[in-house]
């Protein structure tokens, strides 16, 4: 089957293909879910992004291996996906002693022309990165998931393996935290000069 | 009594108990921010991952086209049915040439013993037999 003609296939069909051996759907799936696997596991793992590739690498790998034995209607596969990825992650802090440093931190890649909104958006999203990374891991998975990665409180109960008020509870407090974190730097975000405005 | 201890008093939280309508707004921004410049991997990357892919792969189901001779054999059922089908059609032509004596014999006594000979070509054999 041509490459465009599979953008429209869903991932299960596309898995389908791959477990017969098409070439095609192996590369669109690959496109399709690398990108957000690797963005979750870099929020996941304090912007390590070498090790983000290790964790996408793996997850992905899986993903392969599952599929002839895929059972269509049971799972999504996004969602299998986040969860394996998430359980990637969450092994690999563990292991951590000391995380990196917040140095470390890989500047985002953005496309906005002014200089100051530039360092701004790069101060807005290391200050939320460094606010995330001091949550426990279960709420900051929470939390990205809804409030970045956009995902709806069923599906993160999936990923999670919980239920959905506990997935309300867990960004709830998550956000709360946050929101506690970053309180002393809303000046240095350009929320005051916003207020003033 | 607190044994002369300067109890520390606790943090005041209410004003962050519950978060502001403007804060939660701020929070909204940051996250609208994030996802607006997730990290993407780069081109090398993708690469390994779709090598990575097709070397999991499994191989494709290899269809090989059948002639027309090799259907036909398989619906008959392959070189045995053949074989079966040859002889079936050589003992047929062989009792057609050259019956064996007992058997023209059985033919008439199951017709009421009667022979009756036909010549199409012959117009005088009919005229003979009506009288």
């Amino acid at each position: 089957m041509p490459f465009d003609a599979m953008s429209d296939r869903d991932d299960e069909d596309l898995l389908a293909l791959y477990a017969t051996g098409d070439a095609a759907a192996a590369r669109v799936l690959t496109q399709r879910l690398a990108g957000p696997v690797y963005a979750h596991a870099v929020r996941m793992l304090c912007g390590d992004r070498s090790e983000a590739e290790d964790v996408t690498q793996d997850a992905l790998l899986r993903l392969w291996r599952a599929a002839p034995s895929w059972r269509k209607g049971e799972a999504k596969v996004s969602t299998w996906l986040y969860r394996v990825t998430a359980n990637l992650c969450i092994d690999r802090l563990r292991k951590r002693k000391d995380g990196p440093a917040l140095d470390a931190i890989p500047e985002p890649e953005d496309g906005t022309p002014s200089v100051n909104a530039r360092m701004q958006t790069k101060a807005r999203n290391d200050a939320l990165q460094d606010a995330l990374m001091q949550l426990p891991d279960r709420q900051r998975q929470a939390v990205v998931l809804r409030h970045i990665e956009g995902l709806g409180n069923q599906e993160i109960a999936q990923i999670m393996d919980i239920g959905p008020r506990a997935v309300e509870s867990l960004t709830a407090r998550g956000k709360k935290a946050l929101q506690d974190l970053l309180a002393g730097r809303r000046d240095e975000l350009g929320f005051e000069d916003e207020d003033a405005t | 009594m607190n044994w002369g201890l300067k109890m520390k008093t606790p943090p005041d939280t209410s004003l962050t108990a519950q978060p502001s309508a403007e804060f939660d707004a701020e929070l909204d921004d940051l996250f609208a921010a994030a996802k607006q410049t997730p990290a993407m991997p780069d081109q090398g990357f993708l690469a390994r991952l779709e090598a990575d892919a097709l070397a999991q792969m499994p191989a494709p189901a290899v269809r090989v086209r059948q002639s027309l001779w090799q259907q036909i054999s398989e619906v008959i059922g392959g070189w045995k049915g053949i074989g079966g089908l040859a002889t079936a059609c050589a003992a047929g032509l062989w009792l057609g040439i050259s019956p064996p004596s007992g058997i023209e014999t059985l033919i008439i006594e199951a017709m009421g013993g009667e022979t009756l000979n036909v010549d199409p070509l012959s117009s005088f054999d009919f005229a003979m037999m009506e009288g």
